[in-house]
Order: C-alpha cells, then structure tokens, then sequence
C-alpha cells in the first residue's frame, strides 16, 4: 500500500532521514523541512520502523499552505475548520489507512492477510486518486468499508486528541494548548469524533508555523529514537547511527573502534548496519562495559562486539590497526585520567590517528567548544608547512579565539604547552584530511560531527 | 575474548618495542557456537597475523589442524574457513591473562573482557 508518510527529526538529522527513506524504503516524493521529513512509500509497516534517523512517524492526514490567524478566536475558529480540518473525506480515508496500519503493525496473521488483499483494492484506487485532492472518488470504496464489522464502524468516529505545536506569527496570538482546543472542537463538529485527553485511540498531530501548516496521526506510541533493544542509554540513538552513517565509506569487512564506547551506543548501531564488520570498544570503566555488554546482549549483538577495558590515551593496538574510528568524546570537563577533556583531546586525536590506516577514517562527536579546539590541532598537511615557514602568520586563527594577542599564532605553542609531558614537539596532527561536519542537536545541547579521512603524508613514510 | 580481538591486541608497556603477540595464559575458555560467514572469514584472513593465530590456538588446545603458513586459494575451501571460523570467533577466554612478551607484564582477562589498562608511568 502506498503510504503518505512523515517523520520528526532532530536538528541536523533531516538530510540524513531523506536519505535514509530514499534507501531504505525507495521512498518517493521525499521532501525535508526544518524538523520533518515527508514521503510517499510503499513498504511494509515493519520495515519503516526500522528507520534510524527518526524521531518519531506520522501517517500524513494534511499539508497545507501555511495559514494566518485573525485575533479573534470565533473567526479564528472558522479559518481553523476550513484551512486545518478542512475536507472530511480525507480525515475518514486517513483513519482507515491508519487503522489498517495499526492492524498491520500489531494484527493477527489471518486478519492480516485479509486486509492485505483489501490494501490492494485500496492503493489502486489511491493511485488513481490525485495525491493533493487525497478525495476518495471511488465510492464503491466507501460501501465496502461501510459493511465490515461493528468495530470497525466504531473507529469511524474514534476518540482522538489534539497535540498542538505553532511557531512564528500564530504562537503570537495563540499558544499552542489554546490552538490545540480550538482545533480539537472543530474536529468534533465537523467529523463528530470524540475528544478523550486520557486514553484517546488516536492523537492528532498539528504543527502550523510560518512555513507551514502539517496534520497527522502518530502510527506508533513509543518514538523510533528508543530502540528497544538499548537497555542502558548512552548517546542519543539517532546520533549514535549518523555517526556510522556519515562515515564515507561503506564498513563491511573493516575493523571498526570506538575508544571511549561508554554503553556502546555508537557500536551497537553500527553493528547493525554492517553485519560484516569486526567490532571493539574500548573503555577505562568497568561499569560501562558491563552495561555494554548487557545492551549488546539485549540487542543480540553479542559476539559481533568484542569489549576490551583501556584508555583511550593507550589504545592496545598496533599502527594501522584499524579501518575506522567511531567516537563520541565525553563533553564533560573530567576525564577518566585526572586530566579534563580540552587537556587530553590532542594526545587523544594522535592516539586514534595512530591506528587508523591510512585511507581509514576518523568520525567524531564534539562539543561546539571541543569542535573549536580539534580544527586548531589537526592541521592539514598544506597548513602545517604553512605554519613552519612563517612563524608569523595569522590567518589560521579561529575567531573564537579571542585571545589573539601576540603575533605568533598561538596554537602550536598551547598543545605544545598541554602536552608537554609526552613530546617537545607540536602536536598538530597533518594526516588526517577534513571530509565534512555535521551539525546535530543533542537537545539541550548541540554538537558536531567531525569526519577525517588519513592521509598519507611524510611523516608517515619514514 | 576471541582470538580474533588477541591477533589485535599488542602491549603498550613503556620501553616495549613490538609487544606482540601476548602470551595467552588461560584458565577459563569457551567455545561458543556462532554463525558461520564464509565471505566475512575469508575476507578477514588476510588482516591477520596468521602466525599469532596458529599459536594462540595451540595454547588454548584448539589449533583444528590448520597449518602454521596460510595456504593459497583458501576462499573457496569451506573446511578451512570453517576451521578459521571456530579458532577465530568461537573460542573464547573467559579467565586467565595476557602477557606482554616483552616486559612480562600481565594483563588479566575477566569475565572475557582483558584488562590493557596500564598503571601511571608503566
């Protein structure tokens, strides 16, 4: 059956969502807004659950123009009922295919195969229905939708809530929770279906911004984003995936780390992806690796993992060792060697670089501050020479450096300073070649994602 | 830890030059059955160090006749890769240590996770 469908995502993971729906799910008319991600798929229920990238799915009930609201809430309402509840039809059409997914998703397999040929019936009248109008013209439809069971009858007029989000112009004169009601009356004149705060069969999704005005039905009550099979949480699961996702090269038969892999967020959802891959997380905590091992049994990822109890600082591998590191870098000042994280983040860069091969790479997670600091210490080949012949020069500086006094540029001389009790030389790391960052939000908080390719320089041929 | 995690793992202790491979010193081992991939073993084989797998599994008992130098043209023979299979992925290190050749440091292995942490200075 072919499905209009939207999914929430968090800042940063749209671009990443439309691509995952077009792989995924050979997805079509795939459109991404700030926050969403529409598309047209006709894959099954299951499958779409699957995705990573999503906060939460939709079946798509309405998306509209977006709308401007009088100050007056009588007339207000009246715009309500005509822009956002709007043709009826649609709202019956959609609660059938809604209730068809639901049965999909959790229904019997002998009701299931029933629905499936009545799915068919179905997809073939909305092909030929235009996909703006959504009207179902085929009446014969409606008939035979009108004849199932008393149940089914009952779930014509369900009971249903409003979950309200608006921004820009309207948030200004409406709140959402006021909108919410608004819309929810006009719902229930116009359709007759029963508002039920509590416990109702299905909630009405409505978001109205300056852009754009989106009506749907959630299909699912728990987000995609908890996976089920995550028993102690670690780093957010969308983010933990796009860090595998954005990884340029595809990582079946490589030697994937993480060495500072906490619950294994990051590995759990990279050994998803790629069944043929050799897995290891590293971490100092004991406690970590045990709640690691215990996701990973959850996941039934056991064995596809292997858990080793090391620093970061001294990863127990040789030079090379590894196709690709996945890291997320703890924010938090302390670090798990009495040492805080902007201290210990260059001698940890030249660590990782140290056992990725070269043409390897390298995806991080940082903080925007720790971001600021690792574009200063790694140093493309090209700068470094740069920085070597003119002592002088400026140019490299980070606005974000404020302290900019002198006119030696300072960078060399602050890891230079930091780590002074492993070398005398600079660590500006030169192998590692910048492929792209990636902003994300981790709710409270933004990050980035930093992806590396190591290149082959000459302090590496000797 | 499998086989496969110790043909990785190498000795950081200061001074040490190779520090590989670690002396496997077991008390507990398992053979847990997993899944047989035909592709992912071949394609693994030559990242490793063969030679440190053929010892390692003579250590622990578990060699399955596989020859001390690899053999040419092994992805298409199953029966080998099967053997590589089981050495590699199935057998398992529950309790014992790992020592560093080198330095004679010892690396206890809990529970099937080793422990490389080294103390401050070492």
């Amino acid at each position: 059956m072919m499905k209009h469908l939207y999914c929430t995502a968090g800042a940063g993971m749209e671009e990443l969502l439309a691509e995952e729906v077009q792989h995924k799910l050979c997805a079509t008319q795939v459109e991404q807004i700030s926050g969403r991600v529409f598309f047209c798929s006709n894959a099954d229920l299951h499958t779409v659950t699957q995705l990573k990238s999503a906060e939460r799915l939709f079946l798509l009930l309405r998306k509209a123009e977006p709308i401007s609201l009088p100050n007056n809430p009588a007339k207000a309402a009246a715009v309500i009922k005509q822009r956002v509840v709007g043709d009826p039809d649609i709202w019956k059409q959609t609660l059938l295919t809604w209730t068809a997914l639901q049965e999909e998703l959790q229904g019997s397999q002998q009701r299931g195969h029933k629905r499936r040929r009545e799915e068919e019936d179905e997809e073939e009248s909305l092909t030929v229905a235009d996909e703006s109008s959504h009207t179902l013209t085929s009446s014969t439809h409606l008939l035979k939708r009108q004849n199932e069971t008393n149940k089914e009858s009952r779930e014509q007029t369900p009971s249903f809530r409003v979950s309200c989000r608006c921004s820009g112009v309207i948030a200004r004169s409406y709140t959402s929770q006021r909108l919410g009601r608004i819309i929810g009356m006009a719902i229930k004149e116009h359709l007759g279906w029963k508002v039920d705060l509590k416990e109702p069969v299905l909630e009405v999704n409505v978001y109205l911004s300056n852009d754009h005005c989106v009506v749907g039905i959630p299909l699912l009550k728990h987000p995609l984003a908890s996976r089920s099979y995550m028993k102690h949480n670690g780093l957010r699961s969308t983010i933990a995936w796009a860090m595998t996702s954005l990884c340029p090269k595809q990582l079946n038969d490589c030697v994937i780390l993480d060495p500072m892999c906490g619950v294994g967020a990051v590995l759990l959802e990279a050994a998803q992806e790629y069944s043929n891959a050799v897995f290891l997380g590293m971490d100092t905590d004991t406690s970590q690796l045990q709640k690691a091992a215990e996701n990973l049994k959850a996941s039934g990822m056991e064995g596809r993992v292997q858990l080793i109890r090391s620093s970061a600082m001294e990863i127990p591998l040789a030079d090379g060792a590894v196709d690709a590191v996945l890291c997320d870098i703890p924010f938090g000042r302390k670090f798990s060697c009495s040492s805080d994280m902007p201290t210990a983040l260059p001698r940890l860069l030249r660590e990782m670089e140290r056992v990725i091969r070269v043409g390897g790479h390298l995806v991080l997670l940082l903080s925007l501050q720790l971001s600021a600091q690792l574009k200063k210490t790694i140093c493309t080949h090209k700068h470094n020479q740069h920085l070597n012949s003119s002592d002088t020069n400026n140019v490299h500086t980070d606005p974000s450096n404020t302290h900019n006094e002198s006119t030696d540029t300072p960078k060399t001389i602050t890891f230079h300073k930091s780590s002074s009790e492993t070398s005398n030389t600079p660590l500006l790391i030169s192998s590692l070649q910048a492929q792209r960052t990636h902003r994300v939000s981790l709710g409270s908080t933004d990050a980035f994602i930093h992806i590396y390719t190591k290149i082959q320089t000459q302090a590496h041929s000797h | 830890m499998k086989l496969l995690t110790h043909n990785m793992l190498t000795s950081h202790v200061k001074g040490v030059v190779k520090g590989y491979p670690l002396i496997i010193k077991a008390t507990e081992v398992k053979v847990n059955e997993l899944e047989f991939n035909a592709q992912f073993v071949s394609r693994m084989i030559p990242k490793l160090e063969w030679s440190a797998l053929i010892q390692a599994a003579e250590w622990l008992g578990q060699s399955q006749d596989l020859p001390s130098t690899l053999i040419p043209n092994y992805e298409n023979d199953e029966d080998f890769l099967r053997k590589v299979h089981r050495v590699l992925l199935e057998v398992e290190v529950i309790e014992g240590c790992l020592q560093c050749p080198e330095s004679g440091r010892e690396f206890p292995i809990s529970k099937g996770v080793p422990n490389m942490l080294l103390d401050e200075g070492e």
